[in-house]
């Protein structure tokens, strides 16, 4: 029986124990219930107010240690590195105003978010990048309308039209402003290995035509001349839908694109199969791309442009979205190991639209000082150290060109700035059945080369039947 | 008599042969895992983990080099023989036997090649240095130089991760074994009706109660901490362990509880004097699976701990660590095998009271 009594003793230890380090680390979490101060008269700025009047409110009274020993908790995708970068940029703020912004990152924000906001455990920011998602959240009529809280005429100057129309969507009776842009990246990009480039003699393409007597010129040469894989676990053949975007804006008016991402002009139009023709002049050429059309779809993304910097390169050019460089092997220098081309354009008439994509951040709760953390994060200021340590491009004006550390990355925002049309990544404005499902799905088929052109088409559009 | 035995001999050996051939099969994924977490990544990806072992591989001894504007289209004449681009690509055959295959195709350079012993041997401990110490981040600063940062080790997760476990084993193991010997040997009413939605709760899937259990957290003030961590494990946890004590505890000896009771003994008595010192076995099998269960648990952290970095549990943190867009992938293989330490610790601790069965002899005399 003393062994029975010996068992029961270390039981409660151990129980005590672990009891005893929760309550240590567990206390200060859980504070995240809208307090009753979501009433504050802020939300009544008169319209007519001058913008110096309205940028001097929550986020002035903020930096006047108003909401100082305040907790603002905040949810998104990012982790790990860019966890750091976004702690990095916000730290200044956190000093200044006192207020403890309290970052959560998950893998698994996607899936995480609607059981948070339907179990009542909303964050009170949450950072989408996939705007069609948050406009599903939005339609409930749980998102804040961000019209309400801050001054229209200001955000107007901080950000281009077209950045305030993709934050437009439907609440839950009527249109709201349902979040602010935070970072934008830039996805027209073509990498290459610029050393290796420029001692083979190659030049860049101004156009399509260029572009494919470039990499006739590469395979001529003894090389494949792109490095394409689509492999990404569940989320396979997201870069193809990438490039048909990318082309469909350069083949197509920027309406049509539009259409397009409502479902309006189906996939199985001739515009969008003229599209995933032009990429297939590519794609599907014979010797055109490292490992050859199969290895596309088994090749994992991120690993895909490391050929590009073997010595000697077994590929020379990568086209993806400028977060690319984190995949790049170590060591190389921007803009002397690598640098970029925006994809050419193909008919003159579309010029060199760029495809963007970007995160915003949404409002779960109202409180003055979630105003305030609202109203930084629509500054440049607040993604200053960021931009400056690369892989970002900010959406707001008053972000300086002089932050871009590299010329590379002010390129892009450049680029951006001046470039015919700007639209977001269609996938990510789909509905997730199509978006984030037959699209992947059906491209990857395609390229993979176990359906033709139309049942690929027709089984992407089936999707939006669901 | 004597055939009969050594063919059940026989048949055991037979048994035991298929038995070890699954282990090993079993193993090998195990096994691929473990080697790879000690190769850099490049490595990784340029070779296969058996391809540590010594074994034979086309060796490059020499090279040929074709005069720079040999057309690729045309037949190549590479010395005495001629091939296609083709053929040199996928390697082929020449007449003394050895292979020949582009080494790089814009300069016209070829490899020839004869098979020999290779084995590729280069190790590296940076994917552990990566998982136990935090990762290094590069940080620019304005004026354009760089600072580092060492992100945070793993010793906060392992931690938190500690805490939630061990409650959360217990809790949902007590409760549960008390439950098992209140279905098992006392009569109240509507005792089999209790206990028919108990085997019924085991097959609702945990994932439909995530909103509503969230919703009533909510407005307890319990999403976010490990008190309601603990709550949803144990609820989670508790049908099966009931159901799993209940099997064990039921088919324990009548006479045993009778004779404690004709010298006096209560319930709890009972419970705390015979049940659980007897039921030893099965407590430890049920904590094993419990505790695994929970250490290796993803979702239920995911919606009810969260991931702020002081209640951060380990398979958080791991699938974090491998950055937003899976750049760090080679990090897991290392961190698959830190994780799995504490369960491998358990397992071994507990597994001695599997085969001690302590009802041998109980009810002599």
């Amino acid at each position: 029986m003393i062994k029975t009594k010996a068992w029961t003793t270390s039981l409660v230890a151990v129980l005590s124990l672990s009891m005893l380090l929760s309550a240590c680390g567990g206390n200060n979490n859980n504070n995240t219930e809208p307090s009753p101060a979501g009433t504050t008269p802020a939300g009544t700025e008169s319209p007519s107010a001058s913008p110096s009047e309205a940028t001097g409110g929550a986020l002035a009274d903020a930096l006047a240690g108003k909401f100082k020993g305040t907790k603002v908790t905040m949810f998104g995708p990012f982790v790990d590195a860019d966890q750091v970068q976004f702690e990095e940029a916000i730290k200044d703020f956190e000093q200044k105003s006192g207020i403890d912004i309290a970052y959560e990152g998950s893998k698994e924000f996607e899936a995480t978010i609607n059981v948070r906001v339907n179990g009542g455990n909303a964050p009170d920011i949450a950072d989408f990048p996939q705007p069609g998602l948050l406009a599903n959240i939005a339609k409930s009529g749980k998102v804040i309308d961000i019209s309400t809280i801050l001054d229209q005429a200001t955000l107007k100057k901080k950000y281009n039209q077209s950045w305030l129309d993709m934050a437009t969507m439907d609440g839950s009776n009527g249109k709201i402003m349902a979040g602010i842009w935070a970072r934008s990246s830039v996805k027209s990009l073509v990498w290459y290995n610029k050393k290796e480039f420029e001692a083979a003699g190659y030049t860049v393409p101004k156009t399509w035509d260029e572009l494919l007597a470039l990499t006739d010129q590469i395979v001529k040469d003894g090389d494949p001349a792109w490095a394409i894989g689509i492999e990404s676990g569940a989320a396979t053949g997201w870069p193809a839908t990438d490039w048909v975007e990318d082309i469909m804006l350069r083949t197509t008016s920027p309406e049509n694109y539009d259409k397009w991402v409502k479902g309006e002009l189906p996939f199985t139009d001739p515009i969008v199969k003229n599209a995933v023709q032009k990429m297939s002049e590519i794609w599907l050429k014979e010797g055109a791309v490292y490992g050859g059309q199969k290895s596309i779809v088994s090749t994992a993304f991120g690993d895909s442009p490391k050929v590009l910097f073997d010595n000697p390169p077994k590929a020379w050019l990568h086209r993806q979205a400028s977060f690319i460089t984190s995949f790049f092997p170590e060591g190389l220098k921007t803009g002397e190991d690598y640098d970029w081309f925006p994809l050419p354009s193909i008919d003159p008439q579309y010029g060199t639209p760029a495809l963007v994509a970007g995160d915003i951040y949404a409002m779960f709760n109202d409180r003055p000082e979630v105003r305030a953390v609202m109203e930084f994060f629509t500054t440049g200021e607040s993604i200053k150290t960021w931009i400056q340590s690369g892989g970002v491009i900010a959406p707001m004006n008053d972000a300086d060109p002089s932050w871009y550390s590299t010329d590379v990355e002010r390129r892009m925002a450049e680029f951006v700035q001046n470039a015919t049309a700007i639209r977001f990544d269609g996938s990510d404005l789909m509905p997730g059945a199509v978006g984030a499902g037959t699209f992947w799905k059906g491209m990857t088929d395609y390229v993979s080369g176990t359906v033709n052109l139309d049942k690929a088409m027709e089984e992407i559009q089936a999707g939006w039947q669901k | 008599m004597r055939r009969k035995h050594s063919r059940r001999n026989g048949s055991k050996a037979l048994v035991n042969t298929i038995l070890a051939v699954i282990c090993l099969i079993w193993l090998i994924p195990t096994l691929g895992l473990f080697v790879s977490s000690f190769r850099p990544a490049s490595e990784i990806l340029g070779s296969g983990w058996w391809t540590v072992a010594p074994h034979r591989e086309n060796v490059t001894k020499d090279q040929i080099q074709l005069p720079k504007d040999t057309d690729l289209s045309q037949p190549i004449q590479v010395e005495d023989q001629t091939f296609s681009d083709e053929q040199l690509r996928s390697g082929v055959k020449a007449s003394d036997g050895s292979t020949l295959v582009w080494e790089n195709r814009r300069a016209r350079l070829i490899n020839v090649q004869e098979p020999g012993w290779v084995a590729n041997t280069t190790f590296t401990l940076d994917n552990y240095e990566g998982v136990l110490t935090g990762k290094t981040y590069k940080l620019k600063q304005p004026d354009g130089s760089e600072r580092t940062e060492k992100g945070s080790n793993m010793s906060r997760a392992f931690l938190n991760t500690v805490v939630v476990s061990i409650p959360a084993t217990v809790i949902p193991i007590l409760i549960a074994s008390f439950a098992a010997y209140a279905f098992a040997w006392l009569k109240f009413p509507l005792r089999k009706t209790l206990f028919v939605v108990v085997i019924m709760l085991l097959v609702v899937p945990l994932q439909v109660a995530l909103i509503p259990v969230s919703n009533d957290f909510a407005s307890l003030g319990l999403n976010g901490n490990f008190l309601g961590t603990w709550i949803a494990h144990a609820g989670f946890g508790l049908p099966l362990a009931t159901y799993f004590m209940y099997s064990y505890i039921s088919q324990l000896p009548k006479d045993l509880f009778e004779s404690a009771y004709m010298d006096g003994a209560t319930n709890f008595t009972i419970f705390t004097r015979l049940i659980l010192p007897l039921a030893v076995p099965s407590i430890a099998s049920i904590s094993i699976f419990q505790f695994l269960w929970v250490w290796n648990d993803y979702l239920v952290s995911l919606i009810f701990l969260g991931g702020q970095e002081d209640v951060q549990v380990l398979s958080m943190r791991i699938a974090n660590m491998v950055g937003s867009r899976g750049d760090a992938w080679h990090l897991l293989t290392a961190a698959a095998f830190v994780s799995m330490l504490m369960p491998l610790a358990v397992f071994f601790g507990l597994q001695r009271y599997f085969v001690r069965g302590l009802l041998g002899g109980s009810v002599k005399g």
